[in-house]
C-alpha cells in the first residue's frame, strides 16, 4: 500500500512538529496556514517558533519535497487521505476551553469534504474536554459535509504528548499511543498508519473511545501538575526546617517505583501553554458536570503561591524593594524552549515592578518574546554575565545549562551585592552558601 | 523476622509478656503472608528471641531498632508516648554497657523528633553522648501490609538518617552485610530529611489514589469514559508510573490515613497550610462513601433491603480494618437501616469485635451473597475475582453489583447483571 498523505490544520506547535516528523519519514504532508507571511515563512523553511532540530529538520524536508504549506484547508484536504486537526484551543477568561478555531476548522474540513468522493480519517490532536469530538466536531463535519461519520470518513482522537524542547524526539519515541475511535474502521486505518510509521519501533497503543481518549490528555498533564505542586508543597515545608533539602526528599522518593524521578524538581511553579491551561479547563468542565475537583483546585492554588513565595523571599533578604536592582536569568517558562506563555518569569516580575524594583532581565532564547510582554518597563542585558552586573540581587527562574556553570565567582565579581535565590535549584548549597548570600526554594536552614 | 532469617540473632523486646510468648510459641500476633513460616524458621534456628526484659537485649547486640507505633492525636499530631518510653529503656540499658550501639529509629516520626526527643532521653538516662559513645540513625521502612516480607527483602532503596558520619557508617555496614550482592540504591542524609522523606513518600501515594479517584469521579459522569483506561494510558508516561493508580473506595489502613494528617498537622504547627494535602484526605474521606451512593442508584431506597458485603480488611491479604473504607460504607448503610451481612477471608473476628451483633457474618463469598438483593466488593480480595456473573445470579435475590475496586470485567457483567463500578 502506498503510504497514505497527510494534511495538518493547525501550524502551531504541534501542528508543525507533526508534519515534519511524518515528511522526515518519507510522507507527503501538507499544511494549512490562513496566515500569508507565516505560511511564506513555513516554506522558506523558517519556523515561527523555536524548537532545538526543528528548523533543520523543516529545511531537510522542504528539500526532498515532503512537505508543502498551503493557504487553505480545502485544499490541504483534497489532496490527502489523512488530517490531523491540531488547532489551539486557548482558555476564555473563566477558564473553560474556547472552541472557536476548532468549531472554524471542523466547518472548513465538512465543505471540502463535501467535494471529496474517496474516504478521509480525520484525527483531533488538540487538547478538547471530553465530547468535543463527537459532539461538535463531528456533527458540525456532517452538516457540512452531508456526509457520515464512520461511513464516508472516519473520526479518531489522538491525544500528543510532546515535550516542548523535546518534542522531536517525543514524537519519534512516544511512551504509548493512545487512539479514541468513533468506530473500528476508523482505529483500524489509524492504527495501520502508525503501525507503518513506527515499524519495528511500534510503542504500545490503547484503543479506546473518544471522550477516554480525550480525558487521558488532561488526566495525563493534570498528573504532572499535581506532581509539580507536591514537591513544591513538600519545598515549602523544607524552607522552615533547619537541615531539610527538598532535592534529597525528591530524590529518595523517586527511587520508589511507584512514584518515579521525573517531574519532582522543586521550583517556581509550572508554566507554558499546556499545564495551566489544561488545569483549568479541567476544573471547570468537570464542575459544569456538577463535581468539583477539590485536588485540582489545591493543585493551582499551590501554583500561583509559589511565585510569591519568591517575591517575600526577595523581600526579606534585600529589606525593602524600591530602586533596587534585581537581575532575572532566564524568561522561557522552561529550558530549550523560547516560549513565555504563562512563564513563571512574567508573575515574578510584575510583581518585582508592582513592590518598585528595577530588573534587568536574560534569557538565551526568549529575548524578542519578552521584549513583546514586557517593553520598556525592564532592561534587557545581552548575557548571564551583564545582567549580573551591579544587580542586588539575582533570581534564577528557568534553569538553563547555561547558567548552570555559573560559579559563586562569576556573582561576587559582578554583583553589587551578591545574593542570589535560585529558584530551580541548579546550584550547590553548601559551596554557594559559603561564598555569598544564597537562598533557595525548598532549602531549610543550613546546619 | 528477616534479619534472623539471613543468619542474624535478632531480639524482639515488648512491654507486652502475652505477645513475647506468642512470638516466642511461633504465633504471629497478626497476619502478614509468609510470616509464621519464617517465624518458626527463625525460632527453630535459635536465631530469633523475645523477650520483655531490655537490658538483658541490648548487651547482646550492636544495633537497636525502635519500631514502636506513633499513632495519631485527635488533632491529628502523633503521640510520641511509646517513642518516649522506647527511648528510655534503651537509655537505661545503654547505661550499663561499655560498648558502641546504635540506636535506629525506624517508627514514623515528624521531622525533628530523633533529634529534640529521641537523642535527649537516652542521652540523660545513658548518661552518655550521642555520637562518641553511641550513634543514632533514622531508617524509615516502605512497607506494605501484605507484601511486608518481599519488600523488606528487595526494597526499592534505603534511606539512612544519620546524626553523624559513625553512625550512618555502622548502619551502612550492617545493610551490606545483610543484602551482600543485592544492596539496594542508599541515601545517606541527615535526621531530619529522612523523618520527612517518610511522609513524603506515603503523602506522594495518597495523591497518587485520591488523584485517580477524582478522575474516577468524573468518569463517572461522562458517558464512554472508563477510568480503568485512562489510569493504564497514564501510567504508560514513565513520569506517572503505572502503580497506584487503581481507583477505588480509598485508602485506609494504618498509614496512609495517620501520616497524611500527621503531615498536615506538621506544616500547620510551622505556619504553612498545605492545601494539597488537605484536599487529598478530603477526597479520601468521602470517597467509601460512592459506595453507597452507587448503591441507592442501582436498587433505590436502602431500608430494609439486604446488602451484602464483599471484604472488610482496607486491603487484601491482610486482617487489618483500622481506618478501612469498610467501616465508614458499613455504618452508613446501618444507617439506611439496610440489613448487612458481610464476609471476609482473614478479618472475621477482628470485624466481630467491631460490630458486635449489628450485621450478620458469612462463613464464605457464595453464603454471603445468597439472597442478597446488592452485593458491594469493597476489598479485592482474589477469592472475590474468580466469582463469575452466574454466581451473582444463582445466589443473590436479584444481581445488583457495585464493585468498588473494578475486579470484574465490564462488558461481561454489564451484559448478566445489573452492574456498577467506581469510575465507570
Amino acid at each position: 500500500m502506498t503510504p497514505p498523505s497527510i494534511s495538518i490544520v493547525g501550524t502551531g506547535y504541534v501542528g508543525l512538529c507533526t508534519a515534519v516528523v511524518f515528511a522526515s519519514k518519507g510522507y507527503k504532508v501538507i499544511t494549512s496556514e490562513q496566515d500569508h507571511e507565516k505560511a511564506a515563512s513555513i516554506n522558506e523553511g523558517i519556523p515561527p517558533f523555536f524548537e532545538p532540530g526543528l528548523e533543520d529538520l523543516l529545511q531537510r524536508v522542504l528539500k526532498e519535497n515532503n512537505l508543502r504549506c498551503v493557504l487553505t484547508s480545502e485544499e490541504a484536504i483534497l489532496n490527502t487521505d489523512v488530517t490531523f486537526i491540531t488547532v489551539g484551543t486557548p482558555n476564555k477568561p473563566d477558564g473553560s476551553i474556547d472552541l472557536q478555531y476548532i468549531e472554524r476548522s471542523a466547518q472548513e474540513i465538512g465543505e471540502a469534504l463535501k467535494k471529496k468522493e474517496t474516504y478521509h480519517l480525520l484525527a483531533v490532536k488538540s487538547t478538547v474536554v471530553p465530547g468535543t469530538t463527537e459532539n461538535i466536531v463531528k456533527a458540525t463535519i456532517e452538516k457540512y459535509s452531508g456526509k457520515r461519520c464512520g461511513i464516508n470518513f472516519g473520526l479518531c482522537v489522538n491525544p500528543e504528548f510532546l515535550r516542548e524542547g523535546n518534542a522531536l524526539h517525543d514524537t519519534l519515541h512516544p511512551d504509548r499511543i493512545i487512539i479514541g475511535e468513533h468506530d473500528k474502521k476508523s482505529g483500524d486505518f489509524f492504527e495501520a498508519i502508525y503501525n507503518s510509521f513506527y515499524r519495528a519501533e511500534m510503542p504500545s497503543i490503547i484503543r479506546t473511545t473518544l471522550p477516554a481518549a480525550e480525558l487521558i490528555k488532561y488526566a495525563n498533564n493534570i498528573f504532572l501538575a499535581t506532581k509539580i505542586s507536591f514537591i513544591n508543597q513538600v519545598a515549602n515545608i523544607c524552607e522552615k526546617i533547619p537541615g531539610a533539602d527538598v532535592t534529597v526528599i525528591a530524590k529518595a522518593i523517586g527511587l520508589d517505583k511507584r512514584i518515579g524521578p521525573l517531574f519532582l524538581n522543586a521550583g517556581l511553579g509550572y508554566g507554558g501553554s499546556c499545564l495551566p491551561k489544561d488545569v483549568k479547563a479541567i476544573i471547570n468542565f468537570s464542575k459544569s458536570l456538577g463535581y468539583n475537583p477539590i485536588i485540582f483546585n489545591a493543585v493551582e492554588e499551590v501554583n500561583k503561591a509559589q511565585p510569591i513565595i519568591t517575591i517575600e523571599l526577595c523581600k526579606t533578604i534585600l529589606k525593602n524593594l524600591p530602586g533596587k536592582q534585581i537581575a532575572i536569568l532566564g524568561l522561557a517558562f522552561k529550558p530549550n524552549t523560547d516560549d513565555m506563555r504563562e512563564a513563571i518569569s512574567i508573575r515574578i516580575i510584575n510583581n518585582l515592578l508592582n513592590e518598585g524594583a528595577k530588573i534587568v532581565a536574560y534569557d538565551p532564547a526568549a529575548m524578542d518574546n519578552a521584549r513583546e510582554v514586557f517593553g520598556n518597563d525592564i532592561q534587557y542585558a545581552n548575557s548571564a554575565i551583564q545582567c549580573l552586573k551591579n544587580a542586588d540581587c539575582c533570581i534564577l527562574t528557568t534553569e538553563w545549562e547555561e547558567f548552570k556553570k555559573l560559579t559563586p565567582e562569576d556573582f561576587i565579581q559582578h554583583m553589587k551585592n551578591p545574593t542570589i535565590i535560585d529558584g530551580r535549584r541548579i546550584y550547590d548549597p553548601k559551596q554557594f552558601s559559603q561564598k555569598l548570600k544564597f537562598k533557595a526554594i525548598g532549602l531549610g536552614t543550613l546546619t | 523476622m528477616c534479619f534472623a532469617n539471613k543468619g542474624f540473632k535478632v531480639t524482639g523486646i515488648d512491654i507486652d509478656s502475652e505477645k513475647v510468648k506468642l512470638i516466642n510459641m511461633g504465633k504471629s500476633p497478626f497476619r502478614e503472608p509468609g510470616l509464621d513460616e519464617l517465624l518458626m524458621k527463625a525460632l527453630g534456628k535459635r536465631l530469633l528471641h523475645c523477650t520483655t526484659n531490655q537490658e538483658h537485649a541490648l548487651e547482646k547486640s550492636g544495633v537497636s531498632f525502635i519500631t514502636v507505633g506513633t499513632p495519631s492525636l485527635p488533632d491529628g499530631s502523633i503521640d510520641l508516648d511509646f517513642v518516649g518510653a522506647a527511648s528510655q529503656s534503651i537509655g537505661e540499658a545503654l547505661k550499663k554497657m561499655n560498648k558502641y550501639h546504635v540506636v535506629v529509629v525506624k517508627s514514623t516520626v515528624t521531622p525533628g523528633t530523633t533529634e529534640k526527643v529521641v537523642k535527649p532521653i537516652v542521652e540523660e538516662r545513658s548518661g552518655k553522648h550521642c555520637g562518641s559513645e553511641f550513634g543514632l540513625c533514622v531508617n524509615p521502612e516502605f512497607l506494605k501490609e501484605g507484601s511486608a516480607i518481599h519488600d523488606m527483602l528487595n526494597p526499592d532503596r534505603i534511606v539512612i538518617g544519620e546524626y553523624d558520619k559513625r553512625s550512618g557508617e555502622s548502619l551502612e555496614k550492617f545493610y551490606k552485610d545483610f543484602y551482600g550482592e543485592s544492596m539496594p540504591p542508599i541515601i545517606r542524609t541527615n535526621l531530619t530529611n529522612s523523618e520527612l522523606i517518610k511522609y513524603a513518600n506515603n503523602a506522594f501515594l495518597a495523591t497518587k489514589i485520591s488523584f485517580i479517584n477524582t478522575i474516577a469521579n468524573i468518569c463517572e459522569r461522562l458517558r464512554g469514559a472508563d477510568v480503568k483506561v485512562v489510569a493504564k494510558s497514564i501510567g504508560l508516561d514513565n513520569r506517572v508510573s503505572p502503580f497506584f493508580l487503581n481507583a477505588g473506595l480509598g485508602y485506609g489502613g494504618s498509614c496512609f490515613p495517620k501520616d497524611t494528617k500527621a503531615l498536615i498537622a506538621f506544616s500547620k504547627s510551622l505556619g504553612y497550610m498545605p492545601e494539597l494535602v488537605e484536599a487529598v484526605t478530603k477526597v479520601n474521606e468521602a470517597q467509601p462513601f460512592k459506595a453507597v451512593d452507587l448503591a441507592e442508584k442501582l436498587i433505590g431506597n436502602l431500608k430494609n433491603k439486604r446488602i451484602a458485603i464483599l471484604g472488610l480488611s482496607f486491603k487484601p491479604n491482610t486482617d487489618d480494618l483500622r481506618n478501612a473504607p469498610s467501616l465508614k460504607i458499613v455504618n452508613f448503610l446501618l444507617k439506611k437501616e439496610a440489613k448487612i451481612i458481610a464476609y471476609d477471608p482473614k478479618a472475621m473476628d477482628n470485624a466481630k469485635k467491631i460490630f458486635g451483633v449489628k450485621i450478620e457474618y458469612a462463613s464464605s463469598a457464595i453464603k454471603c451473597i445468597k439472597g442478597a438483593d446488592c452485593c458491594i466488593i469493597i476489598t479485592e480480595w482474589d477469592v472475590f475475582r474468580k466469582l463469575k456473573p452466574g454466581d451473582f445470579i444463582k445466589h443473590m435475590k436479584k444481581p445488583c453489583i457495585i464493585d468498588g475496586r473494578r475486579i470484574y470485567n465490564t462488558a461481561a457483567f454489564l451484559d448478566d447483571t445489573k452492574f456498577m463500578a467506581i469510575g465507570l
